[in-house]
């Protein structure tokens, strides 16, 4: 393809995924009345009212929602990154009687998605009494069938010669673990975004399990644009703002890690 | 095999016991407690009292719920969507993929952190920026699309023709931008000397040079049309935000999980029917599982031809 013609196409692109979330930072600022016509990007004059009434919990308690999200997000993706590196270096580097259909359960899980089970899910965790907590909305998104697939791709890299050092030294695999993980540190971070960023995004089991007192994210946006609390537009934009940011700067910062890890996952 | 390990599985335990444990935990009893929720009789309604006496009725939700035509829709809105934003997503997120390789190294990142943007963002405030932005009269769409091209601007959010065509757009300018990013890492990943070797054979913009990157990112295309095509019939946020829960004009929007959503719990419809959407949700699973079926049976095909 000629080098220009590749420049501008993936230059109109970019703009085009991009220019929206500008539009939304900067409509925050904004009177209803200029956000009702998109094609103005600055407002008239800069009016932070809108950070101030979100975050003095006019409408809701946002900065609650923010923590609570955050809280959710980091110990569910920590948790299901160790979780799933461990199963992925046993399916990985060792074999055993029942490995393949140990793999089978693991893509079951990611074809049949959380989502559609959230009924069972509802019921079962009614029966436990745990409704309402957001414990148990970080624990049923521990064991995660992406990431096991994911950290099995990963660990495949690890030279075979290693494994029979390890074997004439009489390693436990778990001191193994132990010893190798550090080595695939762009892999876990990699992982970990990528879990986080699903968690963050998390809102029908959110809406199940979690009571009015812990709002996450997804459900606080969902209710601020709901008539009822007759917020003005800019705050639902200023509310989006500010859930954006934490996950943008945590992605920017390990962009080119995750860049690497997966160029060297062996998918291909 | 060469250099594998054959391990005792009590020596592996603790790798893989915390997954296996948690899995039996909130997948496997999930799964079996709503099957037999999908057995009992759904008249009575939700009920905690200690006197309730639970009727089973064998298959009858799940015959009520293949007659319901409302399930019908939301599956075939389900369908729709997922493979409009397959068709779409997959193709354009190569293309861009391929155009990235293409410029230099230096400005690679930055713009594919851009294109990466909107798979960041919740749902939900995409929803609102649709809303906002791109529908309505004066939309964005409306604006520099649509009436450049000397038609009548589209009500977006209560036509029903396009209510569907504006969920799959919302879908591929979530993903597409990630896509893309797999792609790239895939594409990067092609050894060097293959390019070599297609120039040395005198085939640089050809049909090899194609090739090579077509088989470069095979194994990644399958990976992320799962992806999407799971991330689809899960698909709840974006339309829930959108549509404020309901199916939208005429039931146009209204997708499975939306719609196992109306059933269950009030708030939707108030129908507190359990038994019935554990029913639905149960049907999902085949449905996942013959989608992917016929992908990969296609691709096959593709592969023979």
């Amino acid at each position: 393809m000629n080098r220009f013609f590749s420049l501008v196409l993936v230059l109109g692109f970019a703009l085009l995924s991009a220019y929206p979330f500008g539009w939304m930072f900067f409509s925050s600022f904004k009177t209803n009345k200029e956000i009702y016509q998109p094609k103005q990007l600055l407002p008239e004059e800069f009016d932070g009212q809108a950070y101030s009434l979100l975050l003095e919990g006019k409408y809701l308690d946002f900065e609650g929602s923010l923590w609570q999200s955050f809280f959710i997000a980091t110990s569910q993706s920590f948790l299901a990154t160790g979780v799933s590196a461990l199963a992925g270096f046993a399916l990985a580097k060792y074999s055993f009687r029942g490995k393949s259909l140990l793999l089978g359960l693991a893509v079951l899980i990611i074809l049949i998605p959380r989502q559609a089970l959230v009924v069972p899910v509802f019921e079962w965790f009614n029966w436990l009494g745990w409704t309402g907590s957001s414990f148990s909305l970080i624990l049923c998104g521990i064991a995660s069938g992406l990431g096991v697939v994911f950290f099995t791709q990963s660990f495949k890299n690890l030279p075979n010669e290693l494994m029979e050092v390890s074997q004439i030294e009489g390693l436990r695999p778990f001191r193994l673990f132990i010893l190798v993980f550090p080595l695939f540190g762009p892999g876990l971070i990699t992982y970990f975004l990528l879990h986080f960023a699903l968690c963050w995004q998390e809102h029908l089991l959110a809406l199940l399990l979690l009571d009015d007192s812990h709002l996450t994210l997804p459900l606080a946006l969902a209710k601020l644009s709901d008539s009822s609390h007759r917020a003005p537009e800019s705050v639902g934009m200023a509310a989006a703002t500010l859930s954006f940011i934490p996950i943008l700067c945590l992605f920017a910062l390990f962009f080119n890690k995750m860049r690497t890890a997966l160029s060297q996952l062996s998918l291909n | 095999m060469h250099g594998m390990p054959q391990e005792r599985i009590r020596l592996l335990y603790p790798l893989l016991g915390p997954f296996v444990l948690l899995w039996i935990l909130f997948w496997l009893v999930p799964l079996g407690w709503g099957f037999e929720l999908s057995l009992q009789d759904s008249s009575h309604g939700f009920s905690n009292s200690v006197e309730h006496q639970v009727q089973y009725v064998g298959f009858d939700n799940f015959e009520r719920t293949l007659n319901d035509p409302k399930f019908q829709k939301a599956l075939i809105n389900s369908l729709k969507y997922v493979v409009g934003s397959v068709i779409c997503i997959v193709p354009l997120g190569f293309l861009l993929a391929v155009a990235l390789f293409d410029i230099p190294r230096f400005a690679r990142g930055v713009i594919t952190f851009m294109l990466l943007i909107p798979g960041l963002a919740l749902p939900g405030a995409m929803s609102k920026l649709f809303y906002l932005f791109f529908h309505g009269r004066e939309g964005a769409l409306n604006q520099y699309l649509v009436i450049p091209l000397g038609l009548d601007p589209i009500n977006w959010m209560m036509d029903p023709d396009f209510i569907m065509p504006s969920l799959v757009m919302q879908a591929v300018w979530r993903w597409t931008g990630v896509v893309s990013l797999f792609f790239l890492c895939g594409l990067e990943a092609i050894p060097r000397w293959q390019f070599e070797l297609a120039k040395l054979e005198g085939f640089k913009n050809g049909a090899k040079f194609r090739m090579i990157l077509i088989t470069g990112v095979r194994k990644l295309a399958i990976f992320v049309s799962v992806f999407l095509i799971v991330d689809g019939v899960a698909a709840f946020s974006g339309a829930y935000t959108l549509l404020g829960g309901s199916g939208g004009m005429l039931d146009a929007g209204l997708l499975l999980v939306t719609y196992v959503y109306q059933v269950a719990f009030p708030g939707g419809s108030g129908r507190f029917d359990l038994p019935g959407a554990a029913a639905m949700s149960l049907l999902v699973a085949p449905l996942v599982a013959g989608l992917l079926f016929l992908m990969l049976k296609s691709r096959s095909l593709f592969l023979q031809s």
